[in-house]
């Protein structure tokens, strides 16, 4: 039991994006979740993330239930997710970027930002040191004082990653973290996900980079249309004529 | 290289400290000075707009009548109480703050430009509060004969006298930002504002931030209300129209919104721009308009941008250079 999504369903008006879906990601493990463009799978990490109520349905997360919890609780509670196309906060340097991730584990509120400016510099202390080693981590701590959108593209995705992190997730979302990456980088990215991985941390990882999931990820959910149409290791998923049929006329791509 | 950075900020810093310090004194007559009060006056509210608006995001364009509520507040608690103005204060500040609440609540459901509109709304409904208020605000009559404040018997009594209590609280004021703008309050405000939907997936609070910018704007308003009431002695509705709102919006853009030294700048500059232009009477409101189109189109960021623009090219470094970069993107 961590991360539990019960029988989810997800409509916009007529349309069914996601139906009667139900997955369990298992603790320490990378889960892929794949499928052709539309079949659903970043309006499961909305409603994960806490955008959208589920229309029906539950989800728990270490047997809370989080389905209809506002975005930040979620958050507080452990689950972080990073964006398809890259949110960061434009107006912020790299650091800052992260140090909105830390803040809600802050405990210095109106009164000690007014009174008490030593307690406020002794949090953000703190905030600062988790705040570059996780660049390192990253690889990224150079650009630390950089403005956020001013990095290369690659770097951006891995600022998004360092700033979902630095919410100290339980587990992670990651939506299409390999869109618009070269070969390197995506080998990069893979090294990556393995120390993430190796600290602790659940991913949950969305991709179309076939080659990446496959090599990747313990167990993969695919997903066609909203609906799961097969779940397994990735040598089941890559002779299951079902998922190969959804990809109509790209076999060639699994 | 820093430095010499460092003594020239501290010899700028120095001059305009002694700069403020003998201006009642060098003033031609008490009008210059009652003008320099005024500009105080409008430097609160307007780094109250700009902790609202150039910061987090959220339109609040019932600054003019948030104004006149802190005003009202001292007015009546001094004229019916004799309360005097150092309790006036904290309680104006108070009271405006929570009205400020109520108005900033729109801003959970509405965003950008209908927020401006929900805003200014609710503006023209205070003010038309306080036209209407009966026996507690006098109506269209105003409140009259409010005492100036005495300092631990020194009466406050002048505008020479004034203009240092004003510019204590105008020091303040703008300290007080800069610690709330440095703090993780100030770096959720520009989540907010900088991407509305990645601030909430990084674990912010957007609905207590929105709300609580809107309290910030509307405390910087009471105070600005009660410092206003307390000086001119005489407050009528009228003065704290939608066409405050669109002065202080003019002031704060033309200096930079999203700049605390913006808020000084134009502060300073369009009061005192405001005097030359009284022969143009009623076309003034018109002047305001153009000045927000002329802005908004050549100079987004406001002076302060463009001095930053500027010292960029030349490769100088301004002593307000070092603040943030600004976004690229205005609003939503």
């Amino acid at each position: 039991m961590f991360l539990e999504i019960e029988h989810l369903t997800m409509k916009f008006g007529g349309l069914v994006a996601v139906n009667d879906f139900s997955v369990s990601v298992q603790k320490g493990k990378i889960h892929g979740l794949i499928g052709p463009n539309g079949s659903g799978k970043t309006t499961i990490f909305n409603v994960l993330s806490g955008y959208y109520k589920p229309t029906a349905g539950r989800i728990f997360f270490e047997g809370k239930r989080i389905s209809g919890l506002p975005a930040y609780q979620i958050t507080a509670i452990g689950l972080a997710r990073t964006f398809q196309n890259l949110r960061l906060f434009s107006s912020m340097t790299v650091l800052d970027n992260l140090l909105v991730g830390m803040g809600h584990h802050g405990r210095t509120g109106i009164l000690e930002a007014l009174f008490n400016p030593v307690a406020v510099q002794r949090e953000e202390k703190g905030f600062f040191d988790k705040a570059m080693s996780l660049l390192d981590l990253l690889e990224i701590a150079d650009y630390a004082r950089d403005l956020a959108t001013s990095l290369p593209y690659g770097h951006q995705r891995r600022v998004e990653i360092a700033r979902a992190l630095a919410t100290e997730p339980k587990i992670l979302l990651l939506d299409e973290p390999a869109a618009g990456l070269n070969d390197i980088e995506t080998q990069k990215l893979r090294e990556i996900l393995r120390k993430i991985l190796d600290s602790g941390v659940t991913i949950f990882l969305v991709e179309h980079d076939m080659k990446l999931v496959m090599e990747t990820c313990e167990t993969i959910t695919v997903l066609d249309y909203g609906k799961k149409i097969a779940e397994g290791s990735a040598t089941s998923i890559r002779n299951d004529p079902i998922v190969v049929e959804a990809y109509l006329g790209r076999e060639d791509v699994l | 290289m820093k430095k010499n950075m460092n003594i020239t900020r501290g010899v700028l810093l120095g001059a305009a400290g002694c700069a403020l310090l003998v201006f009642p004194f060098v003033a031609q007559n008490s009008y210059e000075v009652h003008i320099i009060n005024q500009a105080g006056i409008y430097i609160l509210i307007s780094i109250g707009l700009n902790l609202a608006m150039g910061y987090a995001g959220q339109f609040n364009l019932a600054m003019g009548p948030l104004w006149g509520v802190g005003a009202y507040t001292a007015a009546i608690l001094n004229t019916r109480f004799g309360i005097p103005f150092w309790l006036n204060l904290p309680a104006a500040v108070i009271i405006t703050g929570l009205i400020g609440a109520f108005v900033g609540l729109p801003s959970l459901k509405v965003r950008s430009h209908y927020l401006a509109i929900v805003t200014i709304g609710l503006g023209v409904a205070i003010n038309i509060a306080l036209l209407n208020g009966g026996s507690l605000t006098e109506g269209a009559m105003g409140i009259p004969h409010i005492q100036m404040p005495n300092f631990f018997g020194y009466p406050i009594n002048s505008d020479q006298r004034y203009y240092y209590l004003i510019l204590v609280m105008v020091i303040l004021g703008f300290f007080v930002a800069r610690q709330i703008l440095a703090s993780r309050i100030g770096r959720s405000f520009r989540a907010i504002r900088d991407d509305y939907m990645a601030a909430k997936a990084m674990g912010v609070n957007t609905a207590y931030y929105q709300v609580l910018a809107f309290v910030f704007s509307a405390a910087y308003a009471g105070a600005a209300g009660a410092l206003f009431a307390h000086l001119n002695t005489y407050i009528s509705p009228d003065i704290f129209d939608f066409s405050a709102t669109l002065f202080v919006l003019t002031l704060t853009m033309v200096g930079g919104m999203g700049s605390l030294v913006g808020s000084l700048v134009g502060g300073v500059a369009l009061p005192i721009l405001q005097e030359y232009l009284r022969v143009i009477q009623n076309w003034q409101l018109v002047a305001y308009g153009v000045a927000i189109m002329v802005v908004v189109i050549f100079m987004p960021g406001g002076v302060i941008e463009l001095t930053r623009r500027l010292s960029s090219w030349h490769k100088i470094r301004l002593p307000w250079s070092i603040e943030r970069p600004r976004d690229k993107t205005a609003g939503e």
